[in-house]
């Protein structure tokens, strides 16, 4: 494929990440044995499904003192990267609530923004025009779930972790997946104290080794482990994972949403060379007693094909439909944020588990992607694998392989496969893709069968158009740059730490310029004297604007986690 | 006696301007009080003579108590402050911003069981009572604080409270015995550096030229060296150009550098995102110089000129070093 100045054009995955994660970020326990933190569970990651996870574990160690004390002095430690439990949580988000109250059976105290009641869905024609679907598709029917803000849903299952008996880490990041002989034992935490070049500053902090009887990787959707893990232990699916970024922001406005509403079509491109798989969605946020909020956001899958192609502006353009505009008239942003989303479904899951180790969540591939849900699987992903952690513990196993089965048998499982081939038939364009995706919703997946095979997000050849030049100017007021959402995301991670991001910094314009419009938080940026013509440009690399959404790992480079306690401090996304 | 004790860090023969900002918002806050604002000293007494402290009554300080002791430490200073306030009951103690402050604020408020707040940004009375206002979130709001403590401990942020002249140099310099606790005299100085090594200390200049990728190479920053050595003024640079490695991190302006607050803020080549408007919004006066006529930071400029700073920032320099010398 020729690019109009000539010459081929190219795909982030001619240049990979400079980093081999199997080897880097797998390894034995390498502290003396006496100086190893020992617990019983080591859970990576407090997000819902980590939560879950060491919640439903305690629930059962209660009962069970013997085997709650054969487990040590620290039954379930959960390794947190971010300031608090709920600090890089972000979700659209409407939950199905049936997780959380079986986790729950006798509190209903979870923090939420009422139950979805009406509900529209609308093809946006044009920049003026909209068109409500009726009746509403079925995948979009949110009858009996919830608008919950995972930011603020974490703190509170962190808060119940913590009764329980959880010892939660936070500021810690798992850096490196234990292995020894086979067997998963643990994780090492990150150094804290590192400077730009990888030296000790005088507050360095190296991290420990912490082993575990099980260790539970819940790492969300990019998971660092878990993408080790999955290359290292050779668990990954036939497929593999593709990914979709998000960006979302909350306002606060005078007059409440009464329903919840998605769109489709514009401001995406429908003609299928471009690749681009999404829409947005506007969420009523109102509890008594406080400012109304709204949570909106869009969505595009990272396959897309145009290098000028940035979601976080996309949503700026989607805010000038009157639609829109309508319901955020005079309102005011106040938060803001960004999250890959993983989306191969059914046919990128992988293996779920390895001798001592189990995958929940996302980064299982845990999302009902044409239903936007993945909050309760993460929940249950979370519960199924405490129970069988504890059932194989009692029997003195570290073989969790019925865990996989679980999940497979659950709801998780049932509807993942039901909407297996649900995502593929977009890249043959929002019409007709369209069309084969309502066949599927009707036929529960029967129609059309077989495996529709997907392809990385890295394989997609970049093209250069005009698209960015539709992004509005930010005004400061209601269209935003980049920055001053990273701003309100409460991220000062420090400068002078080494960069976590993995990538070449050497690389075609298209491929510098994709990865520069991609980025919701302003981290890459093309020099202004660098070449125009078909040379490579040297990319700048601003790793503190970070906000951990994982879009670049996706997009043909490879996020690490920062220094334990960087990235955002999200409160209400 | 309910005064306001102030503590005043001096080195070399001078007070720090945050402490001198200190003891005039003291001072201010002492006459709506109806009560008196007093400073404490702690360090080698040959480098504090009368003339020195007595200087305070300057910026409205009545009474300043000198205590001999370690100097620049913090256990010594919560010492000697527990001390003069269980001796003379007053009812407030406030520090400008630091690190020094901050930990010599904390520590007095664990030794006498008082209400501590700190990055205070302004102080109020309000029914005969100090209320210290502490933006949060980012700066996005601000919350009120009150003191239901016998003593309310009030932590400046950095050059939150300016110093103005209100008095004359005739505070009653008072000298105080101090047992010190044993911990206190653990630590000494070892070297005094200044602050992330920075050989000017741009949280003091009254004019600033700073500098962003707008510039760029390294070599702009000769240009806005010779502008500022015009103007008498200091140079300050924006992460980016920092994270580039053209200019030290001590210079740097904004979230995660200093913040800075002069009279005049000269900005060349500097985009004005919020990371940085942040570190430099408290200047008097903004002037900044911008290629992109839609660059953010016109919108908060007194002064803006659109236009290749190759250019302009040379000329700049020879009409203010002809005007100096006409």
């Amino acid at each position: 494929m020729a690019s109009p100045n000539g010459h081929r054009s190219v795909a982030p995955i001619e240049f990979p990440p400079p980093v081999d994660p199997a080897a880097e970020f797998i390894g034995p326990p390498t502290d003396p044995e006496d100086e190893r933190i020992e617990v019983g569970v080591a859970i990576v990651g407090g997000g819902q499904a980590g939560m879950a996870c060491a919640i439903r574990l305690l629930q059962l160690l209660e009962d069970d003192p013997e085997l709650a004390e054969s487990l040590g002095e620290v039954p379930v430690a959960v390794i947190e990267k971010g300031r608090v439990a709920g600090a890089h949580q972000l979700s659209g988000g409407v939950m199905n609530p049936s997780a959380i109250r079986s986790l729950f059976p006798e509190d209903d105290s979870w923090p939420h923004f009422g139950e979805v009641g009406k509900e529209t869905v609308y093809f946006m024609l044009t920049a003026k025009r909209a068109l409500p679907l009726k009746p509403t598709p079925p995948p979009f029917r949110n009858h009996g779930n919830y608008v919950v803000s995972v930011a603020e849903l974490n703190r509170w299952l962190g808060e119940r972790a913590e009764e329980a008996g959880a010892y939660v880490l936070s500021e810690t990041v798992g850096a490196k997946l234990l292995v020894d002989d086979g067997l998963v034992v643990g994780v090492r935490t990150g150094d804290k104290g590192r400077d730009r070049q990888g030296g000790e500053k005088s507050n360095f902090e190296p991290g420990s080794d912490v082993v575990a009887n099980a260790t539970v990787l819940a790492e969300g959707c990019w998971g660092h482990l878990t993408g080790a893990a999955l290359k290292g232990l050779g668990l990954a699916a036939g497929d593999p994972q593709v990914w979709a970024l998000g960006v979302k922001e909350v306002w606060e406005v005078p007059q409440p949403l009464d329903r919840v509403i998605h769109t489709l079509g514009w401001p995406l491109r429908p003609q299928a060379k471009y690749k681009e798989f999404g829409g947005s969605w506007i969420y009523p946020m109102n509890r008594a007693g406080a400012q109304p909020r709204v949570s909106l956001g869009f969505v595009i899958g990272l396959e897309y094909a145009d290098a000028r192609l940035s979601v976080h502006d996309v949503l700026q353009e989607f805010k000038l439909h009157p639609l829109v505009r309508r319901i955020l008239a005079d309102g005011k942003r106040v938060a803001w944020g960004a999250k890959a989303i993983p989306e191969g479904g059914y046919w990128a899951m992988p293996r779920l588990h390895a001798p001592g180790m189990v995958i929940c969540g996302d980064g299982g591939g845990m999302v009902n992607v044409p239903r936007l849900k993945g909050i309760h699987y993460a929940i249950r992903s979370g519960m199924l694998a405490a129970e069988t952690i504890y059932s194989r513990l009692k029997s003195g196993s570290h073989d969790f392989s019925p865990y996989d089965r679980a999940v497979h048998d659950s709801e998780i499982g049932k509807d993942l496969y039901e909407s297996r081939n649900m995502k593929q038939p977009f890249g043959k364009g929002l019409v007709v893709g369209g069309a084969i995706t309502n066949a599927m919703v009707v036929t529960k997946g029967r129609l059309p069968g077989g495996h529709w095979a997907t392809h990385r997000d890295a394989d997609q050849p970049l093209m250069l158009t005009d698209r960015h030049e539709r992004y509005p100017k930010p005004d400061g007021k209601y269209t935003f740059d980049k920055l001053s959402g990273v701003f309100l995301t409460g991220n000062a991670t420090r400068d002078d730490a080494p960069s976590h991001i993995r990538i070449q910094q050497r690389v075609p314009r298209e491929l510098a310029e994709a990865w520069t419009w991609m980025c919701p938080a302003g981290v890459y940026e093309v020099p202004e004297d660098a070449p125009d013509g078909g040379e490579h440009v040297d990319l700048i690399v601003n790793p503190s604007n970070c906000v951990q959404c994982g879009a670049i790992t996706a997009k043909g480079g490879r996020l690490t986690p920062p220094e334990g306690g960087d990235g955002p401090v999200y409160q209400v996304t | 006696m309910s005064g306001i004790l102030v503590y005043a860090l001096h080195h070399d023969g001078a007070f720090n301007k945050n402490s001198l900002g200190a003891v005039s918002e003291g001072a201010r806050l002492a006459g709506e009080l109806g009560t008196e604002c007093h400073a404490v000293v702690v360090g080698d007494p040959a480098g504090l003579g009368d003339e020195l402290c007595a200087s305070l009554g300057r910026y409205g300080a009545r009474k300043v108590y000198r205590a001999a002791g370690p100097e620049g430490l913090a256990q010594p200073v919560v010492d000697a402050m527990a001390k003069i306030i269980g001796e003379n009951g007053h009812r407030y103690a406030l520090f400008g911003g630091g690190l020094l402050g901050f930990e010599i604020g904390a520590g007095l408020a664990a030794r006498r069981d008082a209400g501590v707040c700190m990055e205070v940004t302004h102080v109020r009375v309000e029914d005969g009572k100090l209320v210290s206002e502490r933006p949060i979130l980012q700066d996005s709001s601000v919350t009120d604080v009150h003191y239901r403590s016998d003593l309310g401990v009030i932590i400046g942020r950095l050059n939150a409270f300016e110093a103005r002249e209100s008095g004359d140099a005739s505070a009653t310099v008072e000298d105080v015995q101090v047992d010190f606790e044993p911990h206190s005299l653990k630590a000494k100085m070892v070297t005094r550096g200044e602050q992330r090594g920075a050989d000017v200390n741009i949280e003091d200049a009254d004019i600033l030229v700073a500098g962003g990728r707008g510039l760029g190479k390294a070599e702009g920053f000769e240009a806005l060296e010779q502008l500022a050595g015009a103007l008498g003024g200091a140079v300050a640079a924006t992460r980016a150009v920092v994270d580039a490695g053209w200019y030290s991190y001590s210079a740097q302006i904004g979230q995660t550098g200093k913040t800075v607050s002069p009279k005049l803020y000269l900005a060349a080549g500097i985009s004005g995102a919020i990371q940085h408007k942040v570190g430099m919004q408290g200047s008097e006066n903004i002037v900044a110089i911008n290629k992109d006529a839609n660059a953010p930071i016109f919108e908060f400029s007194d002064l803006g000129i659109v236009g290749d700073l190759n250019k302009i920032v040379p000329k700049l320099t020879e009409a203010v070093k002809a005007r100096k010398a006409g």
